[in-house]
């Protein structure tokens, strides 16, 4: 097909040392990331991390204060968004009120001179993987959220741009429609095959749908890599406490050398590791999340249960081991109440231990 | 809150009757007979309704040998030069200003600068217009008028404007950036259609403006079409001819003639005056 002489879909976005500022505020501080062709990149973070900057670096809406960007092997900093052939969805949609969806649509192929015919097929290729070819003369004032949400993501596509970029596009939705349109999305990225870079503060939405996550927090980014790695091998305490839901159990302590082997030592209580080395003694703080934590009838730490919350296929155990509140996720229903005394135990292989000076990950 | 209501709608009907009892008070004092003109106690309901008003001359006290419907070649300047300086100083001055001070400017000084430029009694400015006029050859001519009203009509439009292209989400904006339209497409193409109920009450506060504009029109101005450039609100005065002749019953039929464009194009405006008129664009 005819995409208006652009570099093709197959393109690669990289971001080499760039800063940006506000004034005085540093939103982006001497980011690196590589976002391979195809791929479905996300960046999360809480608000205020920057992620929404750095998506509209790669738009071309902001100025770059520092370092390059590079689409498709071309240097970027100084083209204009109309030249970068990117497309984006906006957090809030942001349709043409004035024109139909047709014209939302076609607004950017008639732009970049494709035949009268040309635009036709191609707006109704797209409305068809849409299935929005029932309201193409409606105005965007009459469409539900869902729909107009459709039509922004048509409007982004319809002309094969080298990056699809995508800011909170979901988080208009309610939960329901929200997880339709995850795994519409995801199908969708893998029929086109457009490299695509999808902003959210939603760990679950990024975990559905990415191939690669970049963790961003205050304008650096913590970590990237694929959900397995960022699940089970967060590098820091940040990313270790932003990933997972509910969240990773976090108890501060010490690891002391015990003879041969290593303990883990917090104010209420010791765990003794078997398998587990460290180069020396260390103030830490113990990641371990709820999966993670088992009951068992003896040798274990002492718990109390303070409340119960039954999911059905997982079971929510809050628990508390002397001064700290766990989480304990049970796999299945257990008829347990607040107020009785259980005994836990942490799997080994599972337990992160984090710096309490760096917060960087300690096992290797 | 029903007596809040109630207290809304006295104050409601107290505003409308001082604004449409002049209007009534002219259409019917256009529609009278001489001898209840003059009556008094006035004569609120007429007895008799007239059209000859319209098109004799009148001639209450001594001579005014002009009709209502003689006012038609002036007419004809008032709705070249009005629409002319109406449109410029929307379409041609206002809207690409008012948009590159929100969009590109962004300087609050400008924007009040412009205000405090309104603030200006317009006739202040006689002497020097004048001399403007007259060096460029533009006297008794619609340019001159043209020109002089534009100087008004601009910054009201620009102010008025600023407001309404702040107001557009500027997401939709970047949507069109992105799509791959130019700076200037993305004004007339997006940000535009998106201000019109703007644009309509522009046009229609610069009409007025311009159409009933007396004190330049007498200075710049002093001979009909096709002759001259002279407006309507100057043959309404000499139905007047002080301590000869007050030819009420025709002035009220001309000020009838006179009132007609304004109330039509404000009726024809009134549709594009809605609220939602950008509904849809972006999602709250």
């Amino acid at each position: 097909m005819d995409n208006g002489g652009s570099e093709g879909i197959m393109s690669e976005v990289i971001v080499e040392n760039v800063t940006k500022k506000f004034g005085n505020f540093v939103a982006l501080d001497n980011v690196n990331l590589t976002i391979k062709p195809k791929e479905f990149f996300v960046l999360l973070g809480p608000s205020g991390s920057g992620k929404t900057t750095l998506l509209r670096l790669i738009a071309g809406l902001e100025d770059i204060t520092e370092g390059s960007i590079y689409i498709g092997g071309k240097k970027v900093n100084d083209v204009p968004p109309k030249d970068r052939n990117v497309a984006m969805v906006f957090q809030n949609y942001a349709l043409y009120p004035h024109f139909n969806v047709f014209d939302n649509i076609a607004l950017t192929l008639k732009v970049r001179g494709y035949s009268k015919d040309a635009i036709k097929s191609r707006v109704s290729e797209i409305a068809k993987i849409l299935h929005i070819e029932d309201i193409l003369n409606k105005k965007p004032r009459e469409l539900s959220g869902g729909q107009q949400q459709r039509v922004a993501l048509a409007r982004a596509l319809v002309r094969e741009p080298s990056v699809f970029l995508l800011d909170e596009p979901l988080s208009n939705l309610d939960a329901k429609l929200r997880v339709e349109a995850r795994s519409f999305l995801r199908s969708l990225q893998k029929e086109v095959g457009v490299t695509t870079v999808f902003v959210t503060h939603d760990q679950s939405e990024a975990m559905a749908l990415a191939t690669t996550i970049a963790v961003l927090d205050k304008g650096i980014i913590k970590q990237v890599g694929d959900p397995y790695e960022l699940y089970t091998k967060p590098k820091d305490i940040f990313t270790a406490g932003f990933i997972g839901s509910p969240a990773m159990n976090m108890i501060p302590g010490k690891l002391v050398k015990d003879g041969s082997s290593w303990r883990f030592v917090s104010e209420d209580f010791s765990v003794q590791l078997i398998n587990t080395e460290f180069e020396n003694e260390y103030d830490v703080i113990l990641g371990i999340r709820p999966e993670h934590i088992t009951l068992v009838k003896d040798d274990g730490i002492n718990a109390k249960i303070n409340n119960v919350e039954p999911m059905g296929a997982v079971t929510y155990l809050d628990i508390q081991v002397g001064s700290v509140e766990l989480t304990v996720q049970y796999t299945g229903l257990i008829k347990l109440e607040a107020g009785m005394e259980i005994k836990v135990k942490f799997v080994e292989e599972k337990m992160l231990f984090y710096d309490r000076k760096t917060e960087k990950l300690l096992n290797v | 809150m029903k007596k809040l209501d109630a207290f809304l709608l006295i104050l409601l009907i107290i505003f409308s009757f001082f604004a449409l009892f002049p209007i009534y008070w002219t259409v019917i004092t256009a529609l009278k007979v001489n001898s209840e003109i003059f009556t008094i106690p006035p004569v609120f309901f007429p007895t008799k309704i007239t059209f000859s008003n319209f098109y004799t001359p009148g001639t209450t006290f001594g001579e005014v040998s002009q009709t209502a419907f003689g006012s038609f070649p002036w007419l004809i300047n008032s709705t070249i030069i009005a629409l002319a300086s109406s449109l410029i100083g929307t379409f041609v001055i206002g809207a690409p200003a008012a948009y590159a001070l929100t969009r590109y400017l962004k300087n609050v000084w400008f924007a009040r600068l412009i205000l405090f430029m309104m603030m200006i009694p317009e006739a202040a400015f006689i002497i020097p217009f004048y001399v403007i006029i007259t060096k460029l050859n533009m006297i008794n001519t619609w340019w001159g008028l043209i020109l002089v009203y534009i100087s008004f009509t601009a910054p009201l439009s620009t102010w008025l404007l600023m407001g309404f292209f702040s107001d557009i989400p500027k997401s939709v904006e970047e949507a069109a950036s992105i799509d791959g339209l130019s700076a200037f497409s993305t004004f007339y193409k997006i940000a535009l259609p998106m201000v019109i109920p703007g644009i309509m009450v522009s046009i229609i506060l610069n009409f007025i403006n311009a159409w009933n504009e007396f004190i330049y029109a007498l200075v710049l101005t002093y001979t009909p079409f096709p002759t001259g450039a002279q407006t309507v609100p100057l043959y309404l005065t000499d139905f007047i001819v002080i301590e000869k002749s007050f030819a009420w019953g025709g002035l009220a039929a001309a000020g009838v003639i006179v009132m007609l464009p304004s109330i039509i194009l404000g009726i024809y405006a009134q549709k594009y005056l809605v609220k939602g008129w950008t509904m849809g664009a972006v999602k709250e």
